[in-house]
């Protein structure tokens, strides 16, 4: 048999692969991993998998229970809502507004964050300090009463939510960034690129970025479960999205009115977007973990 | 000390200008015109608007405006509130102390269930009620806030019918606005049915107070967890061990009160997220905070009263901050040297 590998290599994985091979022996987090693919997953392919409209109702179905409720019915899996409109398509609509927006506010808050902050990891004195200040001011005020401001002067809506809460969100991301920077570029072996010649920036993308990817991950994570939980809260105060959109929040303000003969209209959208968290918080604490048996090991 | 505190009071001084600078921009950034927004005076006549626009220093350049804010501030003066048309540092003052005492009780709350449950955690570091209590807090955190409100008032209030579900106190009972906090102006009224206004009150501010303590209770175990764990690697309490001290002297003597110093330290950071879920809560409970009178503000496009509370409550959460800062510092004699700017 031919031997494709004659000499004994050693391979030294890179320290992202390291991290998701202690990831992958997490099963809790993998268990949460799995769900935060299928919701993107969800968020993505929601109108194609969705059986009935989200908007459109049938009023010859109102108010129907679940379908394990002796008056339920199999086609509306999950019952309706007052106006007849399926349960199950709404929470599936309402996966890429509450989910996926808050991806993509977490991606672009992210890549805006970690942009100034390593700029402003690099620079010194009286702009840095003033910097720091101010961002300390910025992240004493809750990201939700700042998101509150920004839709009172935006007007309500579900995008001038988005564009809030990403605006929001960028702050922490500058911190992090601007920590864990300042605290790579104390180390030896950007010292020793440094003496092999390297421009700052080059530092900074081929040494830096690498060793600080995870950290920035973990943020993210955190940062979007706090996102996915003030669209929702957003939504559910009536400022975010507005009244037809399937948004998780605003599904559970709409059922308010009937909470007792209708429970499933609240229960519902709360336990979607407790699912989400959860899966969001998983995956947050299962890198955590695996950075901190990467570091000890 | 001195050195501590000089350097607290300048960053509280450049925190209020950066904040004030804030809520004076949004002055410009909200719709309609710019002396209406500070000053909330919707159905003022011409004259009038000339006079407001000149105490404002309207027509000269944007930093004697600014100028002219600031000191409208700082006589008290936040404009009226265009829904209303009343004074809104009198509405201020009214609502502020019971946002105060509802969300420092619930603090109170989170810090005796969370930090308990978080010296369990990790003096049993690895094991079965370790892991549950983990799991646990992670689930408490996850919970939408409104949701929980929603849940607790329908089991609590309309299932069991155990305690009331909205409001600050039963309105059978007249108590006298004195400090505003209820607790100390039923203590203070002289009313015969002051027992009963007081257990009514009580019975009003569990659930809000549960509801809003939850999230900080389960990041409290989290810290508490991290702080009991690092103390407990640490060599003077093998030291203690090697004495012969037992286990629970160890523990009481010497991991809790170090382990507790860690932890004051982060009280102030997280109470900017309470404050947050207070809001929420206030609308839910129906409470008279200032939460629920901001979120009313943004309904009703009430610029004056959304610059102002948004002043208001970022100054009230930063003054916690600092005043931790100095617990800290008072009791962790390491805390007052070497932190610039952090």
């Amino acid at each position: 048999m031919a031997r494709e590998k004659i000499y004994l290599e050693e391979i030294f994985p890179s320290p992202f692969m390291q991290l998701w091979g202690i990831f992958r022996k997490t099963p809790v987090a993998m268990v949460g991993f799995v769900s935060f693919i299928f919701l993107i997953l969800l968020a993505i392919f929601a109108p194609l998998l969705a059986p009935y409209s989200p908007v459109d109702g049938n009023l010859d179905m109102i108010l129907l229970p679940p379908a394990w409720h002796p008056d339920g019915n199999v086609s509306y899996l999950l019952g309706t809502d007052e106006l007849g409109r399926d349960m199950l398509s709404r929470l599936m609509y309402g996966t890429s507004l509450t989910f996926g927006l808050s991806f993509i506010v977490v991606i672009f808050s992210l890549v805006i964050g970690v942009l100034i902050g390593s700029l402003s990891a690099l620079t010194s004195g009286i702009k840095s300090s003033f910097l720091n200040h101010f961002l300390d001011v910025v992240l004493s005020i809750p990201s939700l009463l700042l998101a509150i401001i920004i839709v009172a002067i935006l007007g309500p809506g579900i995008s001038n939510t988005v564009w809030a809460i990403a605006v929001v969100f960028i702050p922490q991301f500058i911190h992090i960034t601007r920590y864990a920077v300042k605290e790579e570029f104390r180390k030896d072996y950007v010292l020793a690129s440094r003496l092999d010649g390297a421009s700052n920036f080059r530092i900074l993308y081929y040494s830096v970025f690498p060793n600080i990817v995870e950290r920035l991950m973990s943020q993210a994570t955190l940062a979007q479960s706090a996102a996915i939980l003030d669209i929702a809260t957003l939504g559910f105060l009536g400022i975010g999205a507005q009244i037809p959109l399937p948004e998780w929040g605003s599904i559970l303000a709409n059922g308010l009115e009937r909470f007792y003969i209708a429970p499933w209209t609240v229960y519902l959208p709360g336990l979607a977007i407790l699912f989400a968290v959860v899966a969001t918080n998983l995956v947050g604490e299962g890198i955590r973990h695996a950075l901190k048996l990467r570091k000890e090991s | 000390m001195l050195t501590f505190t000089l350097r607290r009071l300048s960053l509280f001084i450049f925190t209020m200008l950066v904040l004030t600078l804030l809520s004076f921009s949004l002055s410009f950034l909200f719709p309609g015109d710019t002396v209406i927004n500070h000053s909330g005076q919707i159905n003022a006549t011409a004259e009038e608007l000339t006079l407001v626009s000149n105490s404002y220093h309207m027509d000269k350049d944007i930093f004697s405006q600014y100028g002219a804010y600031l000191s409208h501030i700082i006589n008290g003066d936040l404009g009226l509130s265009m829904a209303s048309q009343s004074p809104i540092s009198n509405e201020i003052m009214e609502l502020l102390p019971a946002t105060i005492e509802l969300s420092l009780v619930a603090l109170l709350i989170a810090m005796l269930v969370g930090i308990p449950l978080g010296f369990i955690a990790a003096i049993n570091h690895n094991k079965t009620s370790d892991n549950v209590i983990l799991s646990l807090a992670m689930l408490g955190y996850s919970i939408p806030v409104f949701w929980l409100g929603l849940l607790a008032i329908l089991v609590f209030s309309i299932t069991l019918g155990w305690l009331p579900s909205a409001g600050q106190i039963s309105l059978l009972f007249e108590i006298e606005f004195v400090t505003g906090i209820q607790f100390i102006d039923i203590l203070l009224s002289d009313s015969p049915y002051k027992w009963q206004a007081f257990s009514n009150a009580s019975a009003h501010i569990i659930l809000p107070a549960c509801v809003i303590a939850l999230a900080p209770a389960t990041i409290f175990i989290r810290l508490s967890r991290a702080a009991m764990i690092e103390v407990l690697a640490a060599s003077y309490i093998r030291a203690a061990r090697a004495k012969g001290l037992n286990f629970s002297q160890i523990i009481f003597r010497h991991a809790i009160r170090n382990a507790l110093i860690k932890i004051i330290r982060h009280v102030g950071l997280q109470f900017a997220n309470l404050v947050t879920i207070a809001m929420v809560t206030e609308v839910i409970f129906s409470w008279p905070g200032i939460g629920r009178w901001l979120i009313e503000s943004v309904y009703q496009r009430d610029y004056t009263a959304i610059q102002s509370g948004l002043l208001v409550l970022s100054c009230f959460i930063f003054i916690i901050h600092i005043l931790t800062d100095f617990i800290y510092a008072a009791l962790n004699p390491l805390a007052r040297g070497n932190n610039h700017g952090s």
